[in-house]
């Protein structure tokens, strides 16, 4: 495929993205010819596979091979940027190149908009891009965000500052950022006997993540929290669900609801055993179809789990047997760790 | 009773129970004669060195059984029996068929000292005189936060084994490799992750890999593995999937699977770190580097038994400071004898209570 018409299926998925015009099907199968070409990894590892014919049965890479293998469309020379995963302990770190970032930033912003997000974000609990440039959640944050709006510097999260900006807060605010950056200033706030009472219609999206913390709490006594320290129901919450293999992300609102996302972004639940598509209802293992993800590879799968709901998802989380059984967590930790060498 | 006539009673039970191999009552009094001293010291003042000894075990044991091996559950009940001992056994909520069966075919008085719960009460750990546990580190803290620091406690964590074939030319040793990565599921503490092979010539780790997985099927058609929890179908499937992808990228990677099914994967990698397996009859292939020391360095804590190949005293002396407890054959690493020294140590000897006695005059042993 050449230069011209790299740009050309480029400039039909943004506008896909941006306008709905085109058919996500053949836009996929379009894609993937195109990175099983220029993808050199991609292109081995589908050349004993068989061709197919929906896009469904395109097929998907583990989220390791961003880890052991560039997946790029393109060479080294012309990546503008990287983004690597936080490493949770014992998996190392993968990492997704990028020669532009418009199909993520477009991505990005109409899957905001499409969650009925308000178009600025007034308070992130992360650190800047600039701070971050290996974070792709930062660099989402700053296209929706201003330079003030982050909270976390040199690593720390800026506990009185925020404190500050949020009782001054007095018309609706929105706040962006890792479950364990609000947890963290929740326990702050609580151990020094302090609470909120942000203005009503505020917003907050939560991108779930405790990596590398060695805690996790239930999603219902996060979102407690939110209530006791912020003053805002769960209602006004809503989870962010994306990661840094892929540039587009999926949005729920409170507890117990199904994870929906954008045209350009699909989400199948498969059966860890046949490798279908598990019934509706059912659940298995999650693999997206992620067009913004022209330059590297669309069909990622996933480590996580989910219940299927038609084309929609309710996200079960990580398997928390994915380490191996009878170990104490520490071995299985030193294990992993070693194994990366 | 005494120590022979239940030694008796246990061997011909144990003869019911194939996998626990063959015991003979002797074999059982041996544990006694090897660990305290004399067969008899169970049962009355037995010779002990200069003069004479008693051991005196708990009147109850605790023992808390995971449900991955019920060959660990059945040795460490079967060894307190011959103690003596009353037995409390928690075994998993799901139950584990081994050993209720075991009790179930005991003589009546020797069935007369297990008890069997799903449940762990506080009760059974104020009666108990020493607590054994097996399980994860996890389940060992917790249940060891219940236990007063004064009650003796013996926990079995869980542990990795592998195997090492210095010689085999014919890959004979693949069908007792797949036997032993196979039984139980692999769950059990001595169930090997890895076999280390060591090349006499260029690929025939991978060749080896090879045929471990014609065995791996064969062993499948026989003895299909248990059904698996959807999380570690999952777990299988996403290796696979790994492994997969880095086998088209990496002639360093290869990888072998069961076909339309999940019941067993083999793979190759020519990389000597330690990985550990997902388990379930997943198991790797590694050339064997000179310095294994080094590639075992954050498994050496945890090491359970080496299976080698062949198994000659010739090979042994550089495994014995390893950290591993056993080294036995490629085929036996499942079946360890009742003298295995678990944890390192003895059994039998940690769990009793000694009364000397010297008398004035010696007198005669009993047997």
């Amino acid at each position: 495929m050449s230069k011209q018409s790299t740009n050309s299926l480029e400039v039909r998925i943004l506008n896909f993205i941006q306008n709905g015009t085109g058919n996500f099907g053949k836009l996929l199968l379009e894609t993937f010819h195109y990175q099983r070409e220029h993808n050199k990894a991609y292109g081995n590892y589908c050349a004993n596979l068989s061709e197919p014919k929906t896009w469904q049965e395109i097929p998907a890479v583990p989220q390791t091979a961003f880890r052991h293998f560039p997946m790029r469309c393109f060479s080294e020379n012309e990546t503008i940027r990287t983004f690597r995963t936080s490493g949770t302990t014992g998996e190392g770190f993968g990492e997704h190149h990028f020669r532009s970032l418009d199909l993520y930033e477009s991505a990005a912003r109409k899957g905001w908009e499409n969650a009925s997000l308000p178009d600025r974000i007034e308070i992130a609990l992360l650190p800047t891009p600039k701070e971050a440039p290996h974070s792709s959640l930062s660099c989402m944050a700053g296209w929706l965000a201003k330079s003030d709006a982050f909270f976390i510097n040199e690593g720390v999260l800026q506990l009185e500052r925020l404190r500050h900006v949020l009782n001054l807060a007095t018309e609706p605010v929105t706040l962006f950022g890792t479950a364990l950056a609000f947890l963290n200033y929740f326990e702050w706030l609580e151990s020094k006997g302090y609470r909120h009472q942000i203005p009503n219609y505020s917003r907050v999206v939560e991108t779930g993540g405790y990596k590398g913390s060695g805690r996790e709490i239930p999603k219902a006594e996060l979102y407690h929290k939110f209530e006791t320290a912020l003053g805002v129901s769960a209602q006004a919450i809503l989870n962010e669900y994306g990661m840094t293999e892929l540039s587009s992300q999926f949005y729920t609102r409170g507890i117990g609801n199904t994870h929906i996302g954008p045209a350009w972004a699909r989400a199948m639940v498969i059966d860890p055993v046949s490798g279908h598509e598990v019934p509706d209802g059912e659940q298995g293992v999650l693999k997206i179809y992620d067009l913004a993800n022209l330059d590297s590879v669309s069909a990622v799968l996933t480590r996580d789990f989910a219940r299927r709901h038609g084309a929609h998802f309710e996200l079960l989380g990580r398997d928390p047997a994915a380490l191996p059984r009878g170990c104490s967590r520490n071995a299985d930790e030193t294990l992993q760790r070693k194994n990366l060498k | 009773m005494t120590t022979r006539s239940i030694a008796d009673a246990l061997a011909n039970t144990a003869h019911e129970f194939p996998f626990l191999g063959k015991i003979t009552a002797q074999d059982l009094l041996d544990i006694v004669r090897m660990e305290l001293g004399h067969e008899d010291i169970l049962d009355g003042f037995a010779p002990y060195g200069k003069h004479q000894a008693r051991a005196f075990a708990p009147e109850t044991i605790l023992h808390i059984v995971s449900g991955n091996t019920p060959h660990a559950a059945l040795q460490s009940l079967i060894r307190c029996l011959l103690l003596n001992t009353h037995n409390l056994v928690k075994i998993p909520r799901t139950g584990l068929r081994e050993v209720e069966e075991f009790t179930q075919k005991l003589p009546a008085e020797l069935q007369a000292k297990v008890e069997i719960a799903t449940e762990l009460t506080d009760a059974w750990i104020t009666q108990a005189g020493a607590v054994i546990v097996f399980g994860s580190d996890e389940t060992i803290h917790a249940i060891r936060s219940r236990v007063p620091a004064s009650k003796p406690f013996f926990a079995h964590g869980h542990r990795v084994s592998f195997g090492i074939v210095y010689e085999d030319p014919t890959f004979a040793s693949t069908v007792d490799a797949a036997q032993d990565a196979s039984l139980f599921d692999q769950q059990g503490c001595l169930s090997p992750h890895i076999f280390y092979i060591r090349e006499q010539k260029p690929g025939d780790a991978i060749r080896y890999a090879g045929q471990l997985a014609k065995e791996m099927e064969a062993f499948q058609e026989k003895h299909p593995r248990g059904a698996l929890s959807a999380e570690e179908a999952a777990e299988i499937f996403h290796l696979r999937t790994s492994y997969r992808f880095r086998a088209a990228n990496d002639v360093r990677v290869a990888c072998w699977e069961s076909v339309g099914n999940d019941a067993w994967t083999v793979i190759y990698e020519d990389d000597p770190w330690f990985v550990a397996s997902c388990l379930n009859r997943v198991v790797y292939v590694k050339p064997l580097p000179d310095n294994l020391e080094t590639f075992l360095t954050p498994v050496r804590q945890w090491l359970g038994a080496i299976g080698i190949w062949p198994c000659e005293p010739r090979f042994v002396e550089n495994l014995a400071t390893l950290g591993a407890s056993r080294i036995c054959a490629i085929g036996q690493m499942q079946s360890p004898p009742f003298t295995w020294h678990q944890e390192n140590s003895q059994t039998l000897a940690n769990l009793v209570h000694w009364v000397d006695f010297e008398p004035s005059s010696p007198i005669e042993s009993k047997s």
